[in-house]
């Protein structure tokens, strides 16, 4: 047989989609005749010995764990290729095809009409000229520039906020500021308890992993799926882990509403609670411990403040309500026998609690309280001490690395000038901001707009009792928004009230908005202008894998792998075209230098130099650290805190685990929602989304969303090969593919419903159409739809096909004084769609229905291109 | 001669399997080892999931199926044109230049492992990804294999994979075809409960359990747990069984228990 050739050449990527800078779940990528001939895991070996990487071990009951010689990236990482290559990737600059800059522009049609191309030239021309406009008419602060988020590992180009640098060089604009959207409860409640941690997560969280192995009898995985959320950021060690808690004898209790990815294999017992009814089930097992003294009262005494407070809320001194096992059944649906068991095994068995972003417990309504209750079960169980941790499972704890600096969170290393995009989504850095959760109301809103915090995700707790306004002063340049820059935008689909935020970006008080991503998706089909960016297998960069929670911290010069698709450009250079468009503009931005120079200066931030020479770095494209020497000798987790309370305080105010904050009493006395001491929240002005509402009658089942298995948030919707999975989509018989809502047979039998059905999920704030996927993995009483379905409205602000099921989140903030969002743990009803009213869609809405849909992989870019959309 | 294992008690269900096997031959075409598969509808190795069991007691058990690259490879006996041809070291190829498109081997397949391509007019299957195997010094083992992030698929010499064989069974055995493909920890039915004192509200904890098979007498004990859980994994398909659970003077019986399918059994009341 006459050899065959495999492939030309390999390069490597991280291929994650955390983004931040920082990478994870690396691969290998092989190309062919210009083209992605297979993506693959990374072989760590693949230039350097493994007996001369000094690697860690992990050991109990004479079993041991280690990291594995390859990289274990999840099913999307592999597939990438059709996301590269995907037929909804933008090939070109775009207009809206009615919207004229010296004329009508038509804002109401956003999301309508449809595009036309237009060149390269033209469309920053295009830009220059709104921006020099809007700066003359209203000061720059009237341009919105959105710019953070989760997307591709990448550090030169990295995929947000390069509009901001070039904004910022023409004299600033208004920042939208992202919420800490998968951590909420932890950012605005658990802070004021135990102090700033990881927004909010508990921090330091070295050796954590280790020590729970070593000490840990259980493992509660509350609202935590291992087997989904940590595939788009580190890849599937978290699988092992698991697998390896249960060949060592380490018990795994899941609390969730679904039994997820995680439990459907790993759990040793599934507790399923009522969406965002944690806090009642978790006041339950205090007021066991209490009563049945089995906590560690000693350090209650000498390391936290507030208990007395907590008990007399508990045992119903302060409102005549004691939170029994019996009183908390009835608001989160879990046996009042199973409460005693679990708070009993809780008490007995040495526990750590497992997190990884998500899931039903922290995005809910007043996700605060159940984040301090969490605090405050630990604490009562002796935080700190031997086993005792709460985990972001993987993503923290693992052994430091030789010669890494910073492995917080991205990289504190890299500076100013490489540093600024991602800046802007972490760091409310500008004068005037809007918190994303907000978006909306700033720009429909007539008043101006107060909040307490913006919700940074590096501000301090400090920042949590400032008061925001905007706009700002006019005499400080304030303006209201008239502009938007957006790039790699999903706010519809993973923020709250998407279908308000159709409307907002449908004002003609923005007369511009201009996009840019590498796909046709989600809020781009609301802009005026987009550009086309590529994909990170169509640059040259360099990505540092070392987040605490990889087993493998790495170093790698990401070499193009194809040619850009289309006209399409990186997200640095798309901004460099507008930029040319200014004098000195383009020298600011770049400041001369070329990619090698910034992957070398990136090294050099690193401290690379002094680990290997940049030539050696340059020849094998990566570096393995090492194992430090000394690893096991970090203390785990809040250890030092355990172990002397006064010598190692914690960064609250006294010093100790506040279950009781004084801060929060002294700044909001009045705030019924987020009190001095977390409670049982019934409902509020702000939020009516319990079973007990009269709400309830109309909607009578709780939505739990997680974020996706089969996406990163809005990442990777439109994967031919994820999509033919049992649970990414249900092909409905218009053989559309429908984002599944998981229904117990009991609900859907209730409302005849049968597997496969289309069915509406709704309430008062619009209607999603998804798939029925009945299943005995989600308990009564729950519709789940995941986050992140690629938006494809019916009707504007009302009807969504896609499956988008944050278009109906509630509008509301967390509560009032935490600009959070709301991702689940609200009221909706479910019903089959019958065919009559399908019909009138169709007739009410006929180019809705006339996109051009690719059965496979779902919307295609020309759906949206004049002439090029209609079937 | 070369064998593929799969050990179910260690698949995550992360479809990577699927996927790799897509990514490696959709668009590429590997001729004479493959032409390009199909973007969707093959499953040249293919995972399926079964959920088992009732709130609160599910599991979910997922299950690789592949070419078996039977030693008596019916495709093989049955092929017109002498098209499908086992290689010395096992592994089964359908000849894509050869292969007419008769479909005769996509039709009779026990294993269901062969598709057949409309558009290129040919039947296609596992390759066990020989054309890297045979072409490239980097691999050792097809991309399904590569890519398991648990280890619970693997692909080897025979002999180094005698332990897991000697405790391992095929997937469809009653087609006698001597498949390749060997599995550990097929799942057998299970019945679970929660039991409770529905006076004291508390779980019932060190109760025994006895699941009696009516027809073959045979007896399975178990204790429940601190969660008041007992779990009876073992059980065979398709019999009637008898619960019996006892706590010091108290016991409940339940009758007819059916393993057509696994059964949670919720939480079971029992007067103390």
């Amino acid at each position: 047989m006459k050899p065959i050739k495999t492939k030309d050449k390999t390069v490597l990527r991280a291929l994650g989609l955390g983004g931040y800078f920082g990478g994870g779940a690396e691969g290998m990528v092989d190309v062919k005749d210009g083209k992605i001939v297979r993506i693959r895991p990374m072989q760590y070996g693949w230039k350097y010995k493994k007996e001369d990487i000094r690697q860690w071990k992990m050991e109990r009951n004479g079993k041991t764990i280690e990291p594995t010689w390859k990289s274990l990236p999840g099913p999307f990482s592999l597939a990438y290729k059709k996301r590269v290559y995907s037929p909804n990737r933008i090939q070109f600059p775009m207009k809206r095809v009615d919207w004229d800059p010296n004329g009508e522009r038509n804002t109401q049609n956003r999301g309508k009409s449809k595009y036309v191309r237009v060149s390269w030239d033209e469309a920053a021309d295009l830009i220059a000229g709104e921006i020099r406009r809007v700066h003359k008419e209203y000061g720059y602060n009237a341009i919105l520039m959105q710019g953070d988020g989760h997307g591709e590992c990448k550090t030169i180009n990295t995929p947000h906020g390069h509009p901001g640098v070039l904004l910022e060089y023409l004299g600033g604009f208004t920042l939208q500021v992202r919420n800490p959207d998968s951590w909420e409860g932890w950012y605005w409640g658990a802070k004021h308890v135990w102090g700033q941690g990881a927004q909010g997560i508990m921090y330091p969280a070295a050796n954590i992993v280790k020590d729970t192995i070593e000490n840990a009898d259980m493992v509660l995985f509350w609202g935590c799926d291992p087997e989904t959320t940590p595939w788009g950021f580190v890849g599937q060690f978290a699988s092992r882990l698991s697998y390896y808690f249960t060949e060592v004898g380490i018990k795994q209790v899941y609390v969730c509403p679904d039994c997820n990815y995680g439990a459907a294999i790993h759990a040793d017992k599934w507790i399923p609670v009522l969406p965002n009814t944690d806090a009642a089930l978790q006041l339950a097992i205090i007021y066991m411990w209490i009563t049945e003294g089995t906590y560690d009262k000693e350090y209650v005494k000498t390391h936290t403040v507030g208990m007395d407070k907590v008990a007399d809320y508990v045992l119903g001194k302060e409102d005549d309500i004691p939170k029994t096992p019996e009183w908390a059944s009835e608001k989160c649906g879990v046996p009042p026998w199973t409460i005693k068991a679990l708070a009993r095994e809780f008490a007995e068995k040495t526990t750590s609690i497992a997190h990884y972003f998500g899931g039903g417990f922290i995005r809910g309504p007043f996700a605060h309280e159940p984040a301090r209750l969490e605090c405050i079960l630990l604490g009562m169980q002796g935080l700190g001490g031997p086993g005792v941790h709460q985990h972001q499972f993987t993503y923290f704890g693992l052994p430091r690395a030789e010669g890494l600096g910073g492995t917080f969170f991205w990289n504190p290393e890299i500076e100013e000038r490489i540093a600024l995009p991602v800046l802007s989504a972490v760091s409310a850095w500008q004068q005037q901001v809007i918190p994303k959760t907000l978006i909306q109301n700033a720009i429909l809103s007539d008043e101006p707009i107060t909040f307490r915090g913006t919700g940074a995700q590096n501000a301090l707790v400090h920042d949590q009792f400032v008061e925001y306004t905007f706009p700002i002063p006019k005499e400080e340049k304030g303006s209201k928004i008239h502009m938007i820059w957006t790039d790699s935008p999903c706010r519809i689909t993973c923020w709250n009230y998407g279908h308000e935020t159709q409307l907002a970006m449908q004002s003609s008080q923005v007369e511009c908005i201009v996009a840019q991503h590498p796909w046709l998706e989600n809020d781009c089909l609301y802009a005026d202008i987009i550009l086309p960016a590529n994909t990170y297998m169509e640059v040259d960069d360099i990505v540092t894998n070392i987040r605490q929670g990889t087993m493998q911290p790495n170093i790698m010069i990401t070499e193009k792998a194809i040619e850009p698709i289309g006209e399409s450009k990186s997200d640095a250079e798309c901004v460099l075209e507008v930029a040319k468009k200014f004098e000195g503009m383009e020298e600011q931005m770049t400041e001369g230098k070329t990619t090698e120079d910034l992957q070398k200066l990136i090294w050099g931030y690193m401290g690379g130099e002094k680990l290997v020479t940049w030539e050696q770095l340059k020849e094998k494209s990566y570096w393995i650290y090492p194992t430090a020497p000394d690893w096991e000798e970090d203390p785990p987790g809040f250890r030092e805190f355990y172990n002397d309370p006064e010598g190692k305080p914690l960064n609250t105010p006294t010093g100790k685990l506040e279950f009781y904050s004084e801060a929060l009493a002294k700044a909001y006395p009045d705030d019924k929602e987020r009190g001095p001491i977390p409670k049982w929240i019934e409902k509020s002005h702000n939020h009516d989304e319990r079973l007990s509402s009269h709400r309830a009658k109309m909607f009578p089942l709780l939505i739990m969303s997680n974020h996706g298995r089969w996406r990163v948030h809005a990442q990777c919707d439109d994967i031919t090969w994820t999509r033919e999975t049992p649970t990414m989509k249900v092909t409905g018989p218009d053989g559309y593919k429908y984002e599944p809502c998981w229904l117990h047979p009991s609900e859907a039998e209730k409302r005849g419903i049968k597997a496969g059905d289309i069915v509406k999920v709704f309430n008062e704030r619009g209607i999603v159409l998804a798939g029925a996927y009945i299943t005995e993995r989600v308990r009564p009483g729950v519709a789940y739809v995941d986050h992140g379905a690629r938006h494809d409205p019916i009707k504007t602000g009302e009807i969504e096909r896609g499956g988008a099921i944050n278009v109906i989140t509630p509008g509301a903030v967390t509560s009032d004084n935490c600009v959070g969002q709301i991702g689940g743990g609200y009221l909706v009803e479910v019903q089959r769609v019958s065919g009559e009213e399908m019909d009138k869609w169709r007739t009410d809405f006929p180019e809705a229905f006339a996109r051009k849909y690719d059965a496979a992989a779902g919307l295609r870019f020309d759906a949206w291109i004049v002439d090029g959309g209609d079937k | 001669m070369k064998v593929f294992t799969v050990d179910l008690s260690l698949c995550n269900g992360c479809y990577c399997c699927q996927i790799a096997c897509k990514d490696e031959h959709v668009t590429n075409d590997w001729t004479p080892y493959a032409k390009p598969q199909p973007d969707t509808g093959q499953f040249w190795i293919g995972l399926t999931e079964e959920v088992r069991g009732h709130v609160p007691h599910v599991k979910v058990t997922y299950t690789p199926l592949m070419c078996n690259h039977c030693d008596d490879a019916p495709c093989i006996e049955d092929c017109k044109v002498d098209a499908i041809y086992k290689r010395d070291d096992g592994i089964v190829i359908i000849d894509p230049v050869k292969c007419t498109g008769c479909k005769i081997c996509a039709d009779t397949c026990p294993h269901n492992s062969i598709f057949f391509n409309e558009q290129l007019n040919i039947a296609q299957k596992c390759t066990g990804c020989t054309h890297l195997l045979d072409n490239d010094p980097e691999w050792t083992v097809p991309r399904c294999v590569d890519q398991c992030p648990t280890e619970a698929l693997r692909f080897g010499e025979e002999e180094d994979f005698k332990d897991f064989i000697s405790e391992a069974e095929i997937i469809n055995p009653e087609a006698g075809t001597k498949a390749r493909v060997y599995y550990k920890s097929l799942p057998k039915k299970f019945v679970a409960g929660t039991l409770y004192d529905p006076a004291a509200k508390e779980v019932i904890i060190g109760a025994t359990c006895t699941m009696k098979d009516d027809e073959s007498g045979a007896i399975f004990t178990e204790a429940t747990n601190n969660f008041g859980d007992f779990w009876f994994k073992e059980l065979e398909d398709d019999r009637t069984y008898t619960l019996t659970l006892e706590k010091d003077s108290a016991s409940k019986t339940i009758a007819g228990i059916m393993t057509d399918i696994d059964r949670g059994l919720g939480d079971i009341p029992m007067e103390m």
